[in-house]
């Protein structure tokens, strides 16, 4: 279970500081689907990788599984964006490379590797490197990677964001089928409502600057989802409307920005 | 020598293997590699023609064939292989010591703005000075020999892998950090699978222009605080009165100078940043 309590985090120096994230409050269940949606710049990302880890909050507190954490643990991998696959590295050597780090051993690692490329669709690629590899395939890489290490919490940054539909849809999928079978606790980071509609079991709808929680729906329709149901539609156009206000708001900082500048 | 004619139109399409060792040679020259040699028999018909037409003292100005002559010479008594290896010696040594220095230095000033700010400054300073500006110190210091060669040519090939290094850790994306920190990878780790593999274009560049350096300051410096070297033998031609020898020495530098930096300098890309999709020229 994840609980944060609190959570803000503030840029630049005393004087010209930029609130990022305000008063942060979320408990995530054992084996949970999250999606944070919010417009661009509401800080999802910046949230994500607080807990992450990867950067520090300004204030509040998180614990996960009742432990405090201010920093990474073995607990949690990332799926980021734009893969962050090591070009240097065959794709069996980036999925193995979390468990380098734990000072595996290398039989160890070769049957992981081998498990999870299999189950990524990937088995006769290990001995590539990553340039060979379509966009899917490098995150379905990225994807091994993070399984390698059994985490309990996946934490995934726009992971499809620069996919093209078809393969997107594949891969949401495929990542439910993970999900279900793994039974990981997923916090997923969209600006796609489709997306947090057909993945999540509750959606975190975030603010633009600063980033707050400004609704949560959670959503009980059985998967897999037919996008075109009633209750589906229904929720999708409660969502859009929630994140158009947002949005809006988001277009018009931006305005307000650039004519401050000019 | 085939994988070397071929190796500049493999660059930018890894995938083409490279044609069989017979077809090279019957291979017809493609337009640029005709306009190239073109151009190099032109520069040998001026040069023959200078001579023949006297413009140039004869005692001052061999003809080509005379080079050609001396050559065999030098080759036939041995005097042209222990000069090449005096030479090939000092410059593998002086460049091995800049790169073993250079590269865990610029790996330390890249990762860390606290040692870059207390170091760089002096690396700036010292930078400018030409490796030739060192020698008469390096004679105080080594005598005349190896050891002095090697000083000059190491401090005027440090400062390219240094800096090269330098900038490609600083450039690499915050990207793979994140990774390895989210994966708990220990500092070792880090350096070893992912600072220095994916700083490698930058070393690379900057292990060429650290040879290059080097081969070019070397001459130099054999003239004036060595008995042996390549640049020993084109001295030691003056006081001989021996134009063509002199020209010998030029172009074995010249043949060795470009094999090395092109040949096998190419040679480590292809195995390496090449294979990774990682060379962006």
């Amino acid at each position: 279970m994840v609980i944060i309590e609190g959570l803000n985090k503030k840029y630049g120096n005393q004087g010209a500081e930029v609130s990022a994230l305000v008063d942060i409050n979320l408990t995530i269940e054992e084996g949970e689907f999250i999606c944070l949606l919010g417009p661009s710049g509401c800080g999802k990302s910046t949230l994500l990788k607080i807990v992450a880890g990867l950067i520090p909050a300004t204030s509040g507190r998180m614990s996960i599984d009742g432990k405090l954490v201010d920093g990474p643990g073995p607990e949690r991998a990332v799926v980021f964006q734009d893969y962050a696959l090591f070009p240097w590295m065959t794709v069996r050597d980036n999925v193995e490379f979390g468990l380098q780090a734990r000072g595996r051993s290398v039989k160890e690692r070769r049957e992981v590797s081998e498990r999870l490329l299999k189950i990524v669709g990937l088995a006769d690629f290990a001995n590539r490197f990553p340039h060979h590899l379509s966009g899917g395939m490098k995150q379905r890489v990225s994807i091994a990677r993070a399984l390698a290490v059994d985490p309990s919490l996946l934490l995934m940054d726009e992971p499809f964001g620069a996919l093209d539909a078809q393969t997107r849809e594949t891969l949401q999928d495929e990542l439910l089928r993970i999900w279900r079978e793994y039974k990981k606790t997923v916090i997923f980071v969209t600006h796609s409502i489709e997306e947090a509609l057909y993945l999540s079991d509750r959606i975190v709808v975030m603010t633009a600057r600063p980033g707050r929680i400004k609704q949560i729906v959670t959503i009980e329709e059985p998967r897999p989802r037919d996008m075109t149901s009633e209750t589906m539609g229904r929720l999708q156009r409660e969502v859009r409307a929630v994140l158009g206000e947002e949005i809006n708001r988001a277009a018009a900082l931006e305005q307000a920005d650039m004519m401050a500048g000019a | 020598m085939a994988m070397m004619a071929s190796s500049k139109s493999a660059v930018s399409k890894p995938a083409i293997v490279p044609p069989a060792k017979t077809a090279w040679r019957f291979r017809m020259p493609n337009r640029e590699r005709l306009l190239g040699l073109g151009t190099i028999a032109g520069f040998l018909l001026i040069w023959q023609m200078v001579y023949t037409l006297g413009f140039m003292p004869k005692w001052a100005f061999p003809s080509p064939w005379q080079v050609v002559l001396a050559f065999r010479d030098l080759i036939l008594n041995g005097v042209l292989l222990t000069n090449t290896a005096a030479s090939v010696g000092r410059q593998i040594t002086g460049v091995a010591l800049a790169a073993l220095v250079g590269i865990p230095a610029g790996l330390i000033m890249g990762a860390s703005p606290t040692v870059r700010a207390a170091f760089l400054p002096l690396c700036r300073l010292l930078y400018p000075i030409p490796g030739i500006a060192w020698i008469p110190l390096a004679i105080l210091w080594f005598g005349i020999g190896f050891t002095s060669t090697v000083f000059v040519i190491f401090f005027s090939g440090i400062w390219s892998i240094m800096f090269n290094t330098m900038t490609g850790v600083q450039t690499l994306s915050g990207q793979y950090t994140e990774v390895a920190k989210v994966y708990l990878a220990s500092r070792r780790l880090y350096t070893w699978r992912i600072l220095i593999p994916g700083s490698l274009p930058y070393i690379i560049t900057g292990m060429r222009l650290t040879y290059g350096v080097g081969w070019r300051v070397i001459v130099g410096a054999e003239m004036i605080s060595s008995i042996t070297g390549l640049g020993f033998l084109i001295d030691d031609a003056r006081w001989q009165l021996r134009p063509d020898i002199m020209i010998c020495g030029m172009i074995t530098i010249a043949m060795i100078g470009w094999v090395s930096e092109n040949w096998f300098f190419d040679w480590v890309e292809k195995k390496t940043i090449e294979r990774w999709g990682m060379k962006t020229v």
